[in-house]
């Protein structure tokens, strides 16, 4: 054991400088790991902490329609029998503000929110500069708006801002608040006013979209009895309870995920400087041949020389982990000075190395450095002493121990990649796809070097003998081209996704699609709204107006589904308990097909519905069954009589499910919309909304040219985060590229000496290098942005379902910046072997 | 002793077998010097790696202190060589990471010596190179470096000293001095040393010779026992053997 530990730290002292670029690789995956899972840790903290507070409850009860009067009952009492000590009440919902003065005419989406005395009841509503929170301050149509509603609509506190059909005095900024989600999408910033000013707005009509909560303080042990309790209560209604349990429990579930999927990007990359390992470790064992036939000349055991190579790794892998813990925690401390004076709860995370993260960072970097060392190393029981007698090749075998060792060496990675996934699933599929890309790479780098065998017979020497070195024996072609390949594949794949999404985007907001969305129209605003639209003063192009009402499947009676009440419906499984938004009308849109039975062109009093197609082969839903649906409190038992096949990309006038036969919904309480085109500028535009606002205060507008910057927005950052994580492995594939030419350059040097000695001078050998390295990048980018083709036309059909498109641009640009990074890189790395003089290197040899 | 029954080694040249050793039997007492001589290709060397262990013989069985070592696996050889045998190559084979002391400690490392440290320094002195210790290979010379490894195949003291042409790649001088260090470890010593060599002067310095010519045993002069020394062949050698050169 001494004999084997004074030999690793020798090894180590006289190789770590060789073995260091792949170390550092693992470096770079650890501190990719343990980076995100720390700062994962330390936001769920905030987060987990804060769960009551991002319900601002125990418990909190809602519903978006008006609370029936005996659901109140069964909640006060249930309430009463829970032991509950506290309540306040709040109302939710968007609408549009605008500033009182009618010098400016602007209008903004808000999402308006109105509070009692005693909200919140955890958690506190923080205001900007040294003014504290106190209800008092909304007293008597006070109101506190985030700042960014400021700048929107040029006001400053103490200025009105008109809600409906009321006026506000600004009292005060708010700075962060109970229940706001970091990173949640939102219409508009938040604008509070008291519950008891909230009736003067005129806001809550019938049918408007207003989400109304009730917050309870209940005794802890109470609370999950409260909770089920009421679920029961209320299976049938649209009555929704939770405790800041669920939601904790809720968060914790989308942190693991988020933590999970992450890490697994880590070990990716991890996993990438492994296969770096294993190849540098098999060169390096071709190196030292002839040190371990000595050792086993003067009577060392092939288990003991294994021995000081494994421990050798290990020290390596250990101290490319504790590089990698290093480099964590300088990103980490950088992530308070990226935040600034940020206010959210992102900015009060104390952000640190976690132990967990920091240990499980190690524990893997060693583990895969030593995981993808073993196979390799096994070579060394090979080695016979007696080739330092006579030049003797060792043949590589695969013999049990081998076939063993690479059996438990899958099992053992199918097992790490489980375990930081949190799924055996997830780790099978990674490890499969990961190997499916390493065969699928593999084979397309033979296949690319056959492809440019013809070459080796080129006139020109350096083409001649760089294509010839990609297939030399210890070449390096392979670990490079998965590498720089992957490397490359994530960026041009990441890239051309975002650029077939905003195109993608792009089309839908074309000049003649709808870019605006008008809401919650009144039954009896609807003749004026369409007077106002059809006034060419306001600048509105075509429009629609649109009867909407919210419905839910309560009953089926068909052919082959058979649903009795709302319970069953929601047990199906067959995505038919969901809230829908239905509509009647009286023909069919451009975007819509008959498939099955006929529509309608006329009313009827008996109430008969068209089915989407998908909706209805999933329901197992046919013509002629009757489907029960509860829209508003009344049950309507329609008869479906016709399929529709809908183009949902083409529903600029917004797609239904369910179409009803005009006559039977007319006179029912609902709400209509509008899909139009507004006007051109965004000057117009702002004045359309505050004048629509001004006539009709309850309608709210949906600018789609802010939703799609609010977008694009979101998809640059996503765009940066994945390409960051591209970069990371494109850096380990550069690293591992430094490397596998260090490694190999005892071979490089010696051929150089050789070439320069037959008449070589140092700029033929440069160009060959030049050009081994050029068509190695080349064959890299190539294969990544093959893979990057397959990646968009996989996710573009599947996932997001949108036309493939090819981004040529993109592609091409990928394969130049490949190769001339790995040329450059190649040569760089090779400068001593073309200084080198050769009669040094030959005497040496 | 060292004792060879009917070893030979055959390898395949291509798709062809080829006799490199035929079929050789002899002994070696324990305390001798003998020299084998031969041209390159005779099967020299050949036949110190199968003495040591380092190579498989195609037949026959090699004992030692009667030992079959031909029944023994790799790494029961390995633990042999460690105890019982040193060996010195032509290209001294030192390993190029270690220093000349470490070089020299390794075997006594391996077999577990508590004192592998003084040992490893006196066998350095004993060659001559106590200030050069903590020099790696590559800044010694050459004649340096086989004291090195002359100094590493004593380190565990064996009875038997194996050396593979230990001065064709030295000077003359240095030559000179490795030849007579290795018969000053046989006199002081009781060393059993086989030197390979094609130089016929080194060979003189040894107390028997075994020439060996296209794989066969032409002469033995060694004695064993109360057998006379056994000529098994005399050749008139058509070619002389090669002479080291003289010393600069």
């Amino acid at each position: 054991m001494r004999f084997v530990l004074q030999m690793a730290v020798r090894e180590t002292r006289a190789s770590w400088r060789r073995l260091l670029f792949f170390f550092v690789c693992i470096a770079v995956g650890v501190a990719a790991i343990v980076a995100l899972r720390s700062v994962i840790q330390s936001v769920r903290n905030v987060f987990g902490s804060e769960a009551r507070g991002l319900l601002a409850a125990d418990v909190l009860i809602a519903t978006n329609r008006e609370w029936p009067a005996q659901a109140r009952t069964t909640v006060d009492r249930r309430l009463a029998e829970a032991g509950s000590t506290e309540r306040t009440e709040t109302i939710e919902t968007p609408t549009m503000v605008r500033p009182t003065d009618k010098s400016k005419a602007i209008a903004k989406m808000a999402e308006l929110r109105a509070v009692q005395s005693g909200y919140p009841l955890y958690g506190s509503v923080i205001l900007q500069g040294t003014d504290t929170y106190s209800y008092s301050l909304l007293h008597n149509h006070g109101t506190l708006v985030r700042p960014e509603l400021l700048t929107a609509l040029g006001v400053q506190v103490g200025d009105q801002i008109t809600i409906g059909q009321a006026a506000f005095t600004i009292r005060g900024l708010i700075a962060m608040e109970p229940g706001r989600r970091v990173g949640g999408f939102s219409l508009g910033p938040r604008v509070m006013i008291d519950y008891a000013d909230l009736a003067s707005t005129g806001l809550l009509s019938f049918g408007s979209r207003a989400d109304r909560r009730l917050h309870a303080r209940v005794p802890d042990d109470r609370i999950d009895d409260l909770v089920r309790t009421l679920r029961d209560d209320f299976k049938d209604d649209f009555i929704n309870t939770r405790s800041y349990r669920s939601t904790e429990d809720q968060i914790g579930r989308d942190f693991d995920r988020a933590e999970n999927y992450l890490s697994l990007v880590g070990l990716i990359i991890v996993i990438l400087g492994g296969i770096a390992v294993s190849s540098v470790t098999r060169v390096f064992i071709l190196q030292k041949i002839r040190s371990i036939a000595v050792l086993k000349c003067v009577g060392a055991r092939s288990a003991q020389i294994i021995a000081v190579y494994i421990l050798q790794v290990m020290t390596l892998g250990l101290a490319g982990s504790l590089l990698g813990v290093a480099l964590a925690r300088a990103v980490i401390a950088a992530i308070p000075l990226a935040l600034g004076s940020s206010t959210s709860l992102l900015a009060q995370a104390h952000y640190g190395v976690s132990w967990s993260a920091a240990a499980q960072g190690i524990g893997i970097g060693v583990l895969v450095s030593l995981l993808f060392s073993v196979v390799p190393l096994l070579q060394v029981r090979f080695i016979k002493p007696s080739l330092l007698l006579r030049d003797e090749t060792v043949r590589r075998r695969a013999d049990w121990l081998a076939i063993a060792a690479i059996v438990v060496v899958s099992a053992a990675l199918v097992a790490l990649t489980a375990w930081q996934a949190a799924s055996l699933r997830v780790g099978v599929v990674v490890c499969a796809g990961f190997a499916g890309l390493a065969v699928v790479l593999h084979f397309a780098g033979r296949g690319l070097v056959a492809l440019l065998a013809p070459l080796a017979n080129s006139r020109s020497f350096p083409l001649r003998h760089a294509v010839l070195h990609l297939s030399r024996p210890g070449n390096q072609t392979r670990v490079i081209l998965l590498a720089v390949g992957l490397g490359a594949f994530f960026i041009v794949g990441v890239r051309s996704l975002q650029a077939s999404l905003l195109s993608e985007f792009s089309v839908q907001v074309d000049a003649s699609a709808p870019d605006m969305f008008l809401l919650d129209v009144q039954k009896p605003q609807v003749e004026g709204v369409r007077a106002f639209l059809r006034d060419k003063s306001h600048g509105a192009g075509e429009f629609q107006l649109i009867p909407v009402m919210r419905a839910r499947v309560v009953g089926v009676a068909g052919r082959e589904t058979t649903l009795e009440s709302a319970e069953d419906v929601r047990r199906s499984g067959m995505s038919i308990g969901r809230e829908f938004t239905i509509t009647y009308r009286d023909h069919l849109e451009p975007n819509e097909r008959i498939v099955e039975g006929a529509f309608w062109n006329t009313p009827s009093a008996e109430p008969e519905v068209s089915v989407e197609l998908d909706l209805a082969a999933r329901a197992h839903l046919h013509v002629g069954d009757t489907i029960r649906l509860d829209i508003l409190g009344r049950t309507i038992a329609a008869k479906i009589t016709s399929l529709r096949d809908v183009e949902w990309r083409e529903s600029r006038n917004g797609g239904f499910v369910f179409v009803f036969r005009p006559g039977v919904l007319d006179e029912a309480p609902q709400t209509w919309v509008a899909p139009m085109k507004g006007p051109a500028t965004p000057a117009e535009r702002a004045r359309f909304q505050h004048d629509l606002v001004e006539r009709f205060p309850n309608v709210s507008v949906i600018d789609f040219h802010e939703i799609l910057e609010t977008i694009r927005d979101v998809m640059s950052k996503v765009t940066l985060a994945i390409s960051v994580v591209g970069g990371l492995v494109l850096f380990s594939g550069a690293l591992i590229l430094i490397g596998a030419v260090a490694m190999t350059k005892f071979q490089r040097v010696y051929e150089a000496a050789v070439f320069k000695t037959l008449g070589a001078n140092t700029r033929t050998i440069a160009r060959m290098l030049l050009l081994e390295y050029g068509v190695l990048g080349s064959l890299a980018g190539m294969i990544g942005s093959l893979g990057a083709i397959v990646l968009t036309w996989g996710v573009s059909k599947y996932a997001l379902e949108i036309p493939w498109r090819i981004f040529a641009g993109e592609h091409v640009a990928g394969v130049i910046l490949t190769s001339v990074l790995v040329a450059a890189i190649g040569v760089l790395s090779s400068l001593d072997v073309l200084r080198n003089k050769p009669l040094a290197t030959l005497r040496a040899e | 002793m060292i004792e060879l029954r009917e070893v030979s080694k055959t390898v395949m040249s291509g798709t062809e077998p080829l006799t490199i050793l035929h079929p050789l039997s002899l002994q070696i007492p324990h305390g001798e010097f003998v020299a084998i001589v031969g041209p390159s290709g005779s099967g020299k060397s050949t036949l110190l790696g199968l003495i040591a262990g380092l190579d498989a013989p195609s037949g026959g069985s090699v004992l030692i202190d009667s030992v079959d070592i031909t029944r023994l696996g790799e790494d029961a050889l390995a633990r042999l060589r460690g105890e019982k045998v040193g060996f010195v190559f032509q290209f001294f084979h030192l390993i190029p990471s270690l220093t000349a002391y470490e070089n020299v400690a390794v075997p006594m490392e391996i077999a577990g010596a508590a004192d592998a440290r003084t040992r490893a320094q006196g066998l350095l002195e004993e060659v001559g190179l106590t200030g050069r210790s903590h020099h790696y290979p590559s800044q010694l010379s050459g004649g340096e470096q086989q004291r090195v490894a002359l100094a590493r195949a004593l380190a565990n003291d064996p009875p038997i000293v194996l050396a593979d042409e230990p001065t064709g790649n030295l000077d003359s001088a240095n030559g000179r001095h490795i030849m007579d260090l290795l018969r000053e470890i046989h006199d002081k010593r009781g060393t059993t040393i086989v030197l390979v060599t094609h130089d016929r002067e080194l060979a003189e310095m040894a107390d028997a010779r075994l020439v060996l010519r296209d794989g066969r045993v032409v002469e033995n002069t060694l004695q064993v026992g109360d057998r006379e020394p056994v000529s098994v062949a005399r050749v008139e050698e058509r070619e002389p053997l090669r002479r080291a050169s003289p010393p600069r």
